[in-house]
C-alpha cells in the first residue's frame, strides 16, 4: 500500500503534465508519426532520427517545447521549408508524438 | 569635345553589343577559340574542363593572389560554373543571377528570383544552381521552381520566362542549360519524388517549347516494355537529367546522362527500366534518340548517371576512337564510342560490392550481396548511395590522357523497405540507409588521377576529413585546381597529386573553377559558399568550423 500510493501519485502528476508523459502518446499515434517521418523527414533528419544529415538532431528536441516544434514544421526554420500546407494538424501532432516518444 | 568622346564610347559599346557570340563561338570554346571567354558548361562542349593556359604553372603558382572578391549575399550554397564573355562574368545561384566586370569585380547587374518557400521540399540535395548558358546576347538559366528564364546579357532585363513543370509534383531545376545547334536544352530534377524525367528543347529567341524527350518511354513506345505492363510504375519511375549534357557538333549529338530509377527500392518495377541510369545520345533539333546505353539496369542503388560524359578522341588498341567517358556513381569508369553507343571498356575505380564486373554485352554482373539486397536484406553497400563519385565534375587532360577527379570512399548499411503508394510531391524512396562509421584513418574520399581504360589510379591522394565536392580544372601549366568543403581553394601538381598552393576563401567550396585570360593575364575564378549534399550530411561536424555565405573569388599572378 505504501508503495502503490506514491506510484499512483506520480502517475497522476504525469497525466497532468502531458508534454512530459512520453507514455502518454497512443501507440497508433507514434506509429503514424514514424511513418510520416520515415518518408518525409528522414532524408534530412536521418533514419529513425539517427545520423541526422546536417539538420537538427531531433533526438535532442526539448520535450517541453511542443509549440516550437509545431511552429517550425508549419512555417519552416532556417533551411527547412514550411510544411504547413502539406501536413494536416493531426499529422504534425503524430510527428510530435514520434519525436518525443518514438525513439527515446 | 566631351560629347564627341561620349559618342565614340557609345558607338564602341554598340559595336560590342552587336558582336554577341554565335554558334561558331560556342563550338570553338575550349577548342581553339578565344581564351578570353568561357562560354560553355565544362569549358567546351566536350566538357573536358581543360585549358591550355600555362602562365600560371608549377613555377609561378607561388605568386597567385586574389584580384577581387564579390559577395553573392546567399547562404544556400554556391555550385555554379561562371560564364565569361566580353569581359563580363555571369554567375548564378538558387536566388539570383549576377553580371560582374571581370577586371574589377564590380557588380554590373543582378536579377533576384522569388520561388515559393515550400519549393525546397522537393529538392533533395542542395538549394543550388549549376550555372548559366549564353547565346546571341542572352543569358539563360533554370529556377528551383522549374522555370527557364532568358535575360538580356547587357542589362539583365527579363526577355522571357517559361514553365517547364510543376514543382508541387516534385519537379525542380538546378541544371545549367545547354545551347546546341541553336536549340536551348534543359533537363529536370526530382527522381527522389517519383517524377517521370525528361529533357526539353526551347527556342532560344522566344522561349517557345520545341520538344520534350521523356527519359521513360510511354506505353507503346520502344523501351516501355522494360517496365511492368500491369502497373503505372513507369509514370513515377524517376530518370531525372540534372547535369548539362555534352555535345559533339560534328556528329550533332548531345549526350545526356539520366538519373536513378524511382523509388530507390526496386520491388515495384521489375525489368531494366529504360532509360533510367543511362546515357541518351540525342539530336538537338528534335530530341530524337540516336542511341542509348544503360549503365545500371533496374537500378536499386540510387546510381544516377547524370554527370559529365566527357568527349575525347583517344587511342584504343592502336586506333583513334571518338569516345565519351564517365566515372559513374556505381563505381565503374565507362568508355563508350560516342558515334554508336558501343561499350569500349568499363572498369572499377572504387570499391564495388554490388557487381563483380561488366560483361561482354555491357551488362553488370550482380554479386551475392546485390541478390541479398533484392531479397530484402540489409547489405554493406559500396559505393554507397553517395556514389564512387558524385556530381563534382572530373577534368580530362588531352596531354596526359588521364581523368582527374574527386572520388568518394564510403559504405552504408542499405536496405529496401516496403513500398507505399505514390503521393504527389512526396519522397518516393523507401530505403533504410545508415552510415557505417569510418575506421580511424580511413579516407572519406580521394583526389584521383585515373586511366579511363583501366580504372587504375596513376596517383591518389587520400582525404581524411571530408570528400571534395568541387569540380576539377586541369591546365596546360601542369596544374589542377579544386576547392575543399573547409574553404581552401587549392592547386595541385597534376603529375604527382602534391598540393602546391592554397587560399582560404571564407566559406566551403562546392563549385566549379574556371580559367581564362583578361588583358593577356591568366585568371582563375571559383565560387565559395558551403551548401549541397555534403553540407546536409556533415553540418553537425562542420558548422562550427565553416561559415556560410556565397562569394566569387578571382585570382591572377602578382607581377614579379
Amino acid at each position: 500500500m505504501r508503495l502503490i500510493m506514491p506510484t499512483i501519485a506520480i502517475g497522476l502528476c504525469l497525466l497532468t503534465l502531458p508534454v512530459r508523459a512520453e507514455e502518454g502518446f497512443p501507440k497508433e499515434q507514434i506509429a503514424a508519426g514514424a511513418e510520416l517521418y520515415a518518408t518525409n523527414c528522414s532524408p534530412c533528419h536521418g533514419t529513425r532520427m539517427l545520423d541526422p544529415e546536417g539538420a537538427f538532431n531531433l533526438r535532442n528536441f526539448p520535450p517541453d517545447q511542443h509549440d516550437r516544434f509545431v511552429n517550425s514544421v508549419t512555417r519552416g526554420k532556417n533551411q527547412m521549408p514550411p510544411w504547413g500546407d502539406f501536413f494536416k494538424p493531426e499529422q504534425i501532432e503524430a510527428l510530435w508524438a514520434y519525436v518525443v516518444a518514438g525513439e527515446r | 569635345m566631351k560629347t564627341m568622346t561620349t559618342a565614340a564610347a557609345v558607338l564602341l559599346l554598340l559595336s560590342a553589343g552587336t558582336s554577341a557570340q554565335t554558334l561558331d563561338d560556342l563550338k570553338r570554346d575550349g577548342n581553339g577559340g578565344s581564351t578570353d571567354n568561357v562560354l560553355t558548361y565544362g569549358m567546351g562542349y566536350h566538357q573536358q574542363r581543360y585549358s591550355p593556359l600555362k602562365q600560371i604553372n608549377k613555377q609561378t603558382i607561388k605568386r597567385l593572389v586574389p584580384v577581387w572578391n564579390l559577395s553573392l549575399d546567399n547562404n544556400w550554397g554556391e555550385q555554379a560554373q561562371p560564364i565569361v564573355y566580353n569581359d563580363v562574368m555571369y554567375v548564378t545561384n538558387a536566388k539570383a543571377t549576377v553580371a560582374i566586370d571581370v577586371g574589377t569585380g564590380k557588380q554590373i547587374w543582378k536579377q533576384t528570383l522569388d520561388w515559393p518557400p515550400e519549393t525546397p521540399r522537393v529538392v533533395c540535395c542542395g538549394i543550388s544552381n549549376k550555372g548559366a548558358a549564353i547565346y546571341n546576347g542572352k543569358i539563360f538559366r533554370t529556377t528551383l521552381d522549374a522555370h527557364v528564364i532568358a535575360y538580356d546579357a547587357k542589362d539583365g532585363k527579363e526577355l522571357w520566362k517559361a514553365k517547364a513543370a510543376e514543382w508541387k509534383e516534385g519537379y525542380s531545376l538546378t541544371v545549367a542549360p545547354l545551347v546546341a545547334n541553336g536549340v536551348l536544352v534543359t533537363g529536370i530534377s526530382g527522381a527522389e519524388f517519383g517524377i517521370r524525367g525528361f529533357i526539353d528543347g526551347w527556342d532560344a529567341e522566344s522561349g517557345k517549347h520545341l520538344w520534350r524527350r521523356h527519359t521513360i518511354p510511354a506505353r507503346g513506345e520502344k523501351g516501355n516494355e522494360t517496365w511492368p505492363q500491369d502497373t503505372n510504375a513507369w509514370e513515377v519511375g524517376g530518370g531525372s537529367a540534372w547535369i548539362t549534357g555534352s555535345y559533339d557538333p560534328e556528329l550533332d549529338l548531345m549526350y545526356w546522362g539520366t538519373g536513378n530509377a524511382a523509388p530507390w527500392a526496386s520491388q515495384s518495377r521489375p525489368g531494366d527500366n529504360l532509360y533510367t541510369s543511362s546515357v541518351l545520345a540525342l539530336r538537338p533539333k528534335t530530341g530524337e534518340i540516336a542511341w542509348h546505353y544503360q549503365f545500371t539496369p533496374n537500378d536499386a542503388y540510387d546510381y544516377d548517371a547524370c554527370w559529365e560524359l566527357i568527349n575525347a578522341d583517344i587511342t584504343v588498341g592502336g586506333a583513334k576512337r571518338k569516345v565519351i567517358m564517365q566515372l559513374n556513381r556505381n563505381g565503374f569508369v565507362y568508355v563508350i564510342d560516342r558515334s554508336n553507343g558501343q561499350l569500349i571498356s568499363a572498369k572499377p575505380f572504387e570499391k564495388v560490392t554490388w557487381a563483380s564486373h561488366i560483361d561482354e554485352a555491357g551488362r553488370p554482373v550482380e554479386t551475392e550481396t546485390a541478390k541479398k539486397l533484392r531479397a530484402g536484406e540489409a547489405i554493406e553497400h559500396w559505393p554507397s548511395t553517395l556514389g564512387g563519385k558524385n556530381w563534382p565534375h572530373a577534368a580530362y587532360s588531352p596531354e596526359t590522357g588521364l581523368l582527374y577527379a574527386n572520388t568518394i570512399h564510403n559504405a552504408r548499411m542499405y536496405r529496401h523497405l516496403e513500398i507505399k503508394p505514390y503521393v504527389v510531391g512526396q519522397r518516393y524512396q523507401f530505403v533504410e540507409n545508415i552510415q557505417i562509421p569510418k575506421k580511424p584513418g580511413e579516407p572519406y574520399g580521394h583526389i584521383d588521377a585515373i586511366d579511363p581504360l583501366t580504372g587504375q589510379q596513376k596517383w591518389r591522394v587520400p582525404l581524411t576529413d571530408n570528400p571534395i565536392w568541387s569540380a576539377m580544372l586541369a591546365t596546360g601549366g601542369g596544374l589542377l585546381f579544386t576547392g575543399k568543403e573547409t574553404g581552401e581553394f587549392i592547386a595541385i601538381d597534376a603529375a604527382t597529386g602534391q598540393q602546391l598552393w592554397q587560399f582560404q576563401t571564407g566559406s566551403g567550396i562546392n563549385a566549379m573553377p574556371i580559367t581564362f585570360t583578361h588583358n593577356g593575364q591568366q585568371y582563375v575564378s571559383i565560387l565559395s559558399g558551403i551548401g549541397g549534399l555534403w553540407w546536409n550530411i556533415a553540418r553537425e561536424r562542420l558548422k562550427d568550423a565553416v561559415p556560410q555565405g556565397g562569394s566569387v573569388w578571382t585570382f591572377a599572378l602578382l607581377p614579379e
